[in-house]
């Protein structure tokens, strides 16, 4: 009886003491992740390819301020929302000092909890606001203040495949408006029997939504209505409706599938934002040389050919004790010619205009055939329109899907269909 | 684990095969029946396995090997390529380390927790003893996303946030746990029981020496269940742990998927070694858990 207790309360002690050290060890390594402000310290949540931008800049505000620490926790970017939504909940519980956030969630958190973020404009990053195109300092913006640092914008072209082109005889500059890219789907399906581009019809709207910023609105126009049955949604949609109808698109299901069929030279184009260069480069290596790249048709002769596609900030939350070194830091990292050039190294477009100069846009990129791609991405900051994204993108998105699928399936006309959509997110907004 | 349950399903049948010969020897019909049996499993034998080596390929392959047509089936030469990025990428020993030090002690005390819970529900009469029961089972009916926030309060208000205390603590009394060992204790002979109590045991010494010893088989079934739960377990762990180096495995592996650019070589380098860990510790107690089955299936 005594030996099986003495073993009980064994193992009991057992337990409690690797529990106790366990907690022990790692709460002193975990105080930075808190937060709590212990002197020059900062911490920052990103996704991969930004550590390296932050980890670089870090280093180089350390020559000016030698106490300077910086701490990244990589996180799965998707799994900064989880935490920073459970952190933001809890009023700032667990948050760091700062938090990489994409273009379309920012206005989401903004709206939903107002005083997550510290207002940038107090601090005087008004005095760095022309340096930075101005749908990007639009989209940050609430009352006339900003509430975040700019970061990589998603500025569109379509990238082609020059050998297909070539051998359909089809030249890229020619192709200026949406109907003409239509009509060169149809001579290169012909010649080449590839597809012009993949689509996944029924789960992703990427395309709609590039068509859409690029008319200057998005699902919500300038006053936050939804705007599905708005004349540019009718245009946007018609033109996808007729390549498919067409045979110009392959239904790819998923990312995966879409840089596979690119992989495979299955499609001739995919008109996307500037990072997908990084992808093409590293998953379809075979296929160096063969790729160019031309800015978004117009929908008309002459007509706006920037867009939009993804693209990220910083922010500083309010629930930070050291709001004052995170804003040197993130202030120094956003507008240092230098920090944003490394952020080219690493597939992302930096918004900052002051580099567009720089060699590394002018000089001309092997794997697209020596053509200076950057250059034609930075040509068109200026005119990308600012579109309100607001605090319902997430559920306008879904309900567009279903839209897009619809017509795509021939269910329902394109009228009907976003009718129905507008009608459902209304209501699902309240 | 489909695996494992593929060669339970593939004895059960041999076993009534060969019954059926006994009786009626229609050899030949038999014959063809076996043929058409065992093409079927072996099809179900490739699809529950093909995933596992299709993991494989993508560890030892460069990432863009994934994506070339027709797909590359055979292994590559970029084993330790990929073993290196993943290790310059997620740090692989401290976060196997992490893995396997929240599991194991996650396993050792939920077990602790779960078979006293159920023991007691099983063999002792008490008041309100089935509205605890009934109130274990309704708990499993809510959804963790409920729970997630409160109990992200509470770990803050504890000052336990980052700490291998806060992943393991929310699940230490696991409902299914204590369900599926609850089953297997109201099956002990409850004389064993008494006459040990006649001997002059307690009741603590009943438990631990005598009843313990004799359900090792759904002992051993518990653990493995709860140590995939605690394996695999993402959304928590995630929630809670701040540093890099406080990372299990699933989340750290989650890290890597950026926006444009994943690297699969990496990510099926670290799914392959994330697999490793269950089917050791499935096949070390296998033995236990299969002759489990068995045994009740005897009785």
């Amino acid at each position: 009886m005594r030996k099986v207790i003495g073993r009980v309360s064994f193992l009991l002690i057992m337990m409690l003491v690797l529990g106790a050290c366990s907690s022990d060890n790692s709460s002193s390594e975990g105080s930075a992740g808190e937060g709590d402000g212990s002197g020059k310290k900062v911490t920052a949540w990103a996704w991969n390819i930004n550590v390296p931008v932050l980890e670089e800049a870090a280093k180089k505000f350390k020559e000016e301020n030698p106490d300077f620490e910086l701490e990244v926790v990589e996180l799965g970017r998707e799994d900064v929302y989880s935490k920073l939504t459970t952190g933001l909940q809890t009023g700032g519980k667990g948050l760091p000092d700062i938090i990489l956030v994409e273009d379309d969630r920012v206005q989401g958190y903004m709206e939903t909890f107002p005083d997550a973020f510290v207002n940038v404009s107090d601090k005087g990053f008004d005095e760095s606001k022309d340096s930075f195109p101005t749908y990007k300092t639009e989209l940050l913006s609430k009352d006339g203040a900003m509430y975040g640092f700019p970061f990589d914008g998603g500025p569109t072209g379509v990238f082609y495949r020059t050998d297909y082109f070539e051998e359909a005889g089809v030249n890229a500059d020619d192709i200026k408006t949406w109907d003409d890219f239509i009509e060169a789907g149809k001579k290169i399906k012909d010649a080449t029997g590839k597809a012009m581009l993949g689509l996944d019809l029924n789960g992703d709207d990427g395309l709609y939504r590039m068509m859409m910023t690029q008319q200057g609105t998005f699902y919500f126009d300038d006053e936050k209505n939804v705007n599905f049955t708005s004349e540019e949604s009718k245009q946007a949609s018609e033109k996808v409706k007729m390549m498919k109808e067409a045979g110009l698109v392959k239904d790819t299901v998923g990312w995966d599938a879409w840089i596979s069929a690119m992989a495979q030279g299955e499609v001739a184009t995919a008109p996307s934002g500037a990072w997908l260069s990084g992808s093409i480069t590293q998953q379809a290596k075979d296929t160096e040389g063969n790729w160019g790249v031309f800015k978004l048709p117009a929908f008309e002769e002459d007509g706006n050919r920037a867009s939009n596609l993804g693209g990220s900030n910083y922010v500083i939350t309010s629930a930070s004790n050291n709001q004052d070194l995170a804003y040197d830091f993130m202030e120094f990292f956003s507008t240092n010619d230098d920090v944003q050039l490394t952020a080219m190294d690493n597939g992302l477009f930096p918004t900052l205009n002051t580099i567009y100069e720089n060699e590394a846009f002018t000089q001309e990129v092997s794997f697209f055939s020596n053509q200076p791609i950057w250059e034609l991405f930075a040509s068109e900051m200026n005119d990308i329109p600012s579109v309100n994204f607001t605090g319902n993108y997430a559920i306008a998105s879904d309900e567009s899907i279903k839209a897009q699928s619809e017509i795509m399936n021939g269910k329902k006309s394109i009228e009907e269909a976003y009718k129905a959509a507008e009608d459902r997110l209304k209501n699902r907004i309240q | 684990m489909a695996k494992n349950l593929d060669v339970i399903e593939q004895t059960t049948n041999e076993l009534t095969l060969a019954e059926r010969q006994q009786k009626k020897p229609k050899r030949k019909k038999k014959k063809l029946k076996a043929v058409w049996m065992y093409t079927l499993l072996s099809i179900f034998l490739v699809v529950s396995i093909f995933p596992f080596y299709w993991m494989f390929i993508g560890a030892t392959n460069d990432s863009s090997k994934m994506f070339t047509n027709p797909p590359t089936l055979l292994p590559g030469d970029q084993f330790m390529t990929n073993l290196t990025n993943l290790n310059e990428s997620i740090g692989i020993f401290r976060v196997l380390f992490n893995s396997l030090f929240v599991s194991g002690l996650y396993v050792v005390i939920a077990l602790a927790v779960c078979a006293s819970a159920a023991y007691v529900l099983a063999k002792y009469n008490f008041k309100g003893k089935k509205f605890i029961f009934t109130a274990f089972l309704l708990s499993m009916m809510i959804p963790y996303q409920a729970t997630l926030i409160p109990l992200f309060q509470m770990m803050s208000d504890f000052n336990l946030l980052n700490t291998y205390f806060a992943v393991i603590a929310p699940q230490l009394c696991f409902p299914f746990a204590i369900f599926l060992l609850r089953q297997n204790f109201l099956a002990f002979p409850t004389e064993l029981m008494e006459s040990a109590r006649l001997d002059g045991a307690s009741e603590t010494r009943i438990f631990i020496s005598i009843v313990i010893p004799s359900m090792r088989p759904a002992l051993a079934a518990a653990s493995i269940f709860l140590f995939m739960t605690q394996w695999n377990n993402f959304m928590w762990p995630l929630v809670v742990l701040n540093t890099n180096d406080m990372y299990t495995f699933p989340v750290a592996l989650s890290s890597l998927m950026g926006l444009s650019y994943i690297d699969y070589g990496q990510v099926m380098m670290g799914v392959t070694l994330a697999t490793v860990p269950i089917i050791a510790f499935f096949l070390t107690l296998q033995k236990q858990f299969i002759s489990g089955m068995l045994g009740s299936a005897l009785k």
